[in-house]
Formats: structure tokens, sequence, C-alpha cells
């Protein structure tokens, strides 16, 4: 027994000094910096108590981020899941080329937020972009659009780019889901006289419930933390109508230099999440989540 | 009836493809054009002079070979290191009850809520007055610690689909704990372990916060670090641009390519339902 024990001990040591290491000593000392005056143009490194914080929530860009951020995820996250669950159900049944099919509709997975990001921005492009000649042509607008440098349109630009990113990965988790759904459990409605959108409703469903819950549940919080697309798409702009929390934090970081308050709102965000995944976490205790 | 939904089920799939491939598409046009071309009008949807002007100044002048070849390296070592890490943690935790074991997970969850860049100043911090940065090393390392929690979750349910007997009988045979590991179970884990390295290969090749933060000299730029410095100048030269993009998404799609039946297994396992 204290063999094993000390197999089991030598087996987890490496994932343990490497997650203290790189993640929980640096997020320990980013809490810290949230309460001291760290700027790298004058370093004082003084304990300022909870002024990075209210300074954070002075500036009016901070609170345009929070609603953008609430905008973001929750737009991203609704098209992204009915896209890619419509997707996910009409490669459920097979066809010919199916593999192949799969894996150039997947691709999007691969690629970085921020090459997605560059790739969009060119496509956004206020006179050469070729979604201002589409939608020309399509007679769905008479002139172009500066879709990137308009307040009203640049977080959306962005948010259609990251839904298209997006679509994928509920796609695949959905698909696999859909396909452990026993058949006979589709033989048995049928024999009861359940047509199929009843199937869909009472067979489906429920069956591929806990997937719904489970991807959600993480997607929720990678999408907050998504900051890759906007960075390099709009980079927050124009004056600072497109920044989300994440994007903010990181031009505090980039052009600011100012870590104590990216800190703070490093920390705002990470309240949010847990609470966000603490409340998921109790409602849907039942439904055998984590 | 059952015709037209055949019908609209192509149509519809067909509209999934080519909205998908429709950005690839348009990168590597916009890459094959030359300056004037790119802003006329009418925007041309073929090149009408094809020229790899593009590709030629961004290998020459802008250090792109060498961009290419320190990605690949901290890709590299990073992804291996963070198997290896993660396989013997994953093992564990497939195969064996204690009671911290439930303490692990929690920590693997927590660590899902703090990506990269919200580190991104501690790390510096830490790491500057002890002279660690701009050094491909440290970022291999950080790296490594990064991919590791996913690795971890992605080895244990591999793992978890091997039949326990086999280890039972390499046990009975007089095969050391160990070496039974490495000689019998990682073998039969081979697909978990390929899907897993490509997984932690193409996020490491892809991540670019880190290593902005990190890296400064022109050597030991990375190719998303060499992109972004591209758009810091005031007008984007976008066929370079573009052509910089294909050479960034290309390794990381044939990858996914290759490994993502696996990688599928190894995310879906345990979300969904057996």
């Amino acid at each position: 027994m204290s063999k094993d024990r000390r197999f089991i001990f030598v087996m987890i040591l490496p994932t343990v000094l490497f997650i203290s290491l790189v993640i929980f000593l640096p997020a320990i000392r980013s809490i810290i910096m949230a309460f001291q005056d760290y700027n790298m143009y004058f370093l004082t490194k003084k304990f300022i108590g909870f002024k990075n914080f209210s300074d954070a929530f002075n500036d009016p860009v901070f609170i345009q981020a929070t609603k953008n951020t609430l905008i973001w995820t929750l737009l991203s996250l609704a098209l992204q899941f009915v896209l890619g669950f419509s997707l996910a159900l009409l490669l459920r049944r097979p066809f010919r080329g199916r593999g192949v099919y799969t894996a150039l509709v997947f691709y999007p997975w691969a690629v970085s937020g921020f090459v997605i990001g560059l790739q969009w921005r060119w496509m956004f492009h206020g006179s050469a972009g070729v979604i201002n000649d589409l939608l020309l042509k399509l007679g769905l607008i008479q002139e172009r659009i500066a879709f990137l440098s308009d307040p009203s349109y640049a977080l959306y630009a962005a948010i259609v780019a990251n839904v298209w990113y997006g679509v994928p990965f509920f796609a695949i988790m959905l698909l696999a889901a859909l396909q452990s759904v026993p058949q006979e459990l589709y033989e048995a409605a049928k024999i009861d006289g359940a047509n199929a959108f009843k199937q869909f409703m009472n067979v489906t469903i429920p069956y591929v419930r806990p997937v719904i819950i489970n991807t959600t549940l993480i997607r929720f919080i990678w999408i907050v933390n998504f900051p890759d697309i906007i960075f390099s798409m709009t980079n927050g702009g124009p004056a600072g109508s497109s920044h989300i929390l994440s994007t903010l934090l990181i031009s505090k970081v980039y052009n600011e230099y100012n870590y104590g308050v990216a800190s703070a709102i490093g920390v705002i965000i990470m309240l949010i999440l847990a609470t966000y995944a603490y409340v998921y976490l109790k409602i849907n205790r039942s439904e055998g989540g984590f | 009836m059952r015709r037209l939904l055949t019908i609209l089920r192509i149509l519809a799939l067909s509209v999934f493809l080519v909205c998908a491939l429709f950005p690839l598409y348009w990168t590597f046009i916009t890459s094959l054009k030359g300056a004037t071309e790119m802003y006329s009008y009418p925007i041309t949807y073929w090149p009408k002079q094809v020229t790899l002007e593009n590709y030629r100044y961004l290998l020459r002048s802008l250090n792109f070979g060498r961009y290419t070849v320190n990605s690949i390296f901290v890709s590299l070592l990073s992804s291996l290191a963070a198997l290896m890490v993660a396989s013997f943690s994953g093992y564990v935790l497939a195969r064996r009850r204690f009671s911290t074991k439930k303490v692990l997970f929690f920590v693997l969850f927590i660590t899902q809520m703090i990506p990269g860049f919200m580190l991104m100043s501690s790390i510096y911090v830490m790491l500057g007055p002890i002279g660690l940065v701009d050094n491909l090393l440290v970022l291999a390392f950080l790296y490594t610690g990064i991919m590791v929690p996913f690795s971890t979750i992605m080895m244990k349910s591999f793992f978890e689909r091997i039949p326990e007997s086999i280890e039972e009988a390499a046990l009975i045979d007089g095969c050391k704990k160990l070496q039974m590991v490495f000689k019998i179970v990682f073998p039969v884990t081979a697909p978990g372990l390929a899907a897993t390295f490509c997984f932690a290969f193409v996020n490491c090749w892809n991540e670019l916060f880190l290593a902005i933060m990190l890296l400064n000299s022109e050597s030991k730029k990375t190719i998303p670090v060499g992109l972004n410095s591209f758009v810091g100048k005031a007008d984007i030269d976008w066929g370079a641009m573009s052509a910089g993009v294909l050479i960034a998404l290309i390794p990381a799609m044939v990858i996914f390519a290759f490994a993502q039946k696996y990688i599928v297994q190894g995310l879906t396992q345990g979300a969904v339902k057996e």
C-alpha cells in the first residue's frame, strides 16, 4: 500500500509542480499586485488598498467593456449553440464523404483567434473589404459601411467572427452526444406513435441534455476569457467602444503598462466567473454536471 | 416530401461549408494579389495577375523563416513535455483511488478559468528581475505548465478506455509497475497520446499574449508575435499579412485534420453518457 502511495505521489508530482509554478504562483502574485501601485512608468509598488478597483470602476471604458462582455458572451454563445446544434443534426445521419466534409467544415477550430481576427478584419475592411462588396451585390446595403471604425458595428463584427469560430466546437460535442443516443429509444418512441418533432423533444433533447449543460458551462467561461479576436480585429476601438473586460486588461498591460489596474480587472473577471460557475453548478447539480 | 427534405439538407450543408471555407479562400487569393489590385474596384474574386511577391517579401525582409523555426521549437518542446507530465498524472487519476483526487480535479477545473493573458503581467514581473525574459526555453516551460491541466484531463479519459485486465495480466507475468506502464499501457494509448500531443502543439503554436509579453528581440519572436508586429504598423500590408496568416494556420489545420477523430474522443468522453 505505501509503495503504491509512493507510486501515485511520483506520478502526480510533476503536474502539481507545473501547475503551482506556472499558474497558481503567478495568480497569487497577480492578486497581490491588484492592491499595489504597480505602474511600470512610476514604480512605487506601494500598497494602495482598493484604489486600482475604484480606478477601474470610475473609467467609463470599463463600464462599456462590462456591458460589451455581456453582449459578446451571450450573443456569441447563443448563436454558436444554435448553429452548432443545427450542423450536428445535419451530420447525424451518414452520407458519402462525411469524413472529408467534417474535416473541412470543422477546421476553424484549429485556427487561433488572433489569426481569425486578422482574416475578418481584412474581410470587414471599409473600402476594399469583401463583405461590403457581397452585401452591395446582394442589395442589402446601398453604400459601403466602415464596420470596424464605426462604434455601432465594431463589436458585432467581432461577434460574427467569434460565432464563425465557435460553431465547430459545439457541432463536434453535440454530434458525439447525438450519436450516442441508443437507437432503441427512437424505435420505442415510434411504436408509441411519436412523430419526428416529438421524438426530438422527448428522446433526443433529454438524452443530450448533460452534454449541452457541460458544454455551455465551459464555453461561457472560454468566451468571456477570449480576447484574441477582438484584440486583432479592433483592439477595442474605435475609442474603446468594442472592448470587453479581457481586451481592456490586455490594453492596460500592453499600452498603459498599468499592471495594478490590469490585475484588478483580472480579479474582477475571476470573481464574475467563479460566481457564474457556482450558480450554474448549483442549479444543475441534479443533472450530473462536473 | 422526403425528396424535399434531402434537398434542404444538402443546401444547408453547402451553406455551412461555404461559410467555413470562404475566409480561407479569401486569405489565399489576397496573398496572391499585387498591391494595386488589392485596393482597386471592382473587387476581384480571383487575382487578375497571380504574384508570389508577398511570399518573397515575407521570407526575405521579415525574418519569417526565423519566426517559423522558433514557433516549431517552442511548440514541439512544450507539447512533448506537457504530454509526458500529463500522461503520468492522467494514468493515476484514471486507475487509482486516493484521498486527494477530488481536490486535484477541482484544481484542474479552476485552472480553466485562469488563461495565460491574465497572468502575463505577474509572470513578467516575477521573471524580469531574475533575467528570465526573452528566452524561448522559459517560454516553453510556461507553455508546458499552461497545457498540463487540459492534457491531464484528456489523457485520463483515454486511459479509462483501456481495459484494466491487460495490466493485471502484465503484473501477473512479473512486470514491475513502472515497467508495465511504459511497456504495456502507453503503447496501447498511442492514439490518445497522439491526440493530446496535437492538441497541445496547436495551442502552443497559436499562443500570442504571453509571447508578446516575454519576447522582444527579433531573433526570438514566434509567428504570432511576428504577425502582431505587422499590425502595429499604421498601414497594414494585407498581401504580406495574408501570406503570413496562411503560413501560421496551415500546420495547425493539417495537424488537426489528422488528429481530429481522437481529439474529439478525448473531449467528449465523460461528457457523453455511456
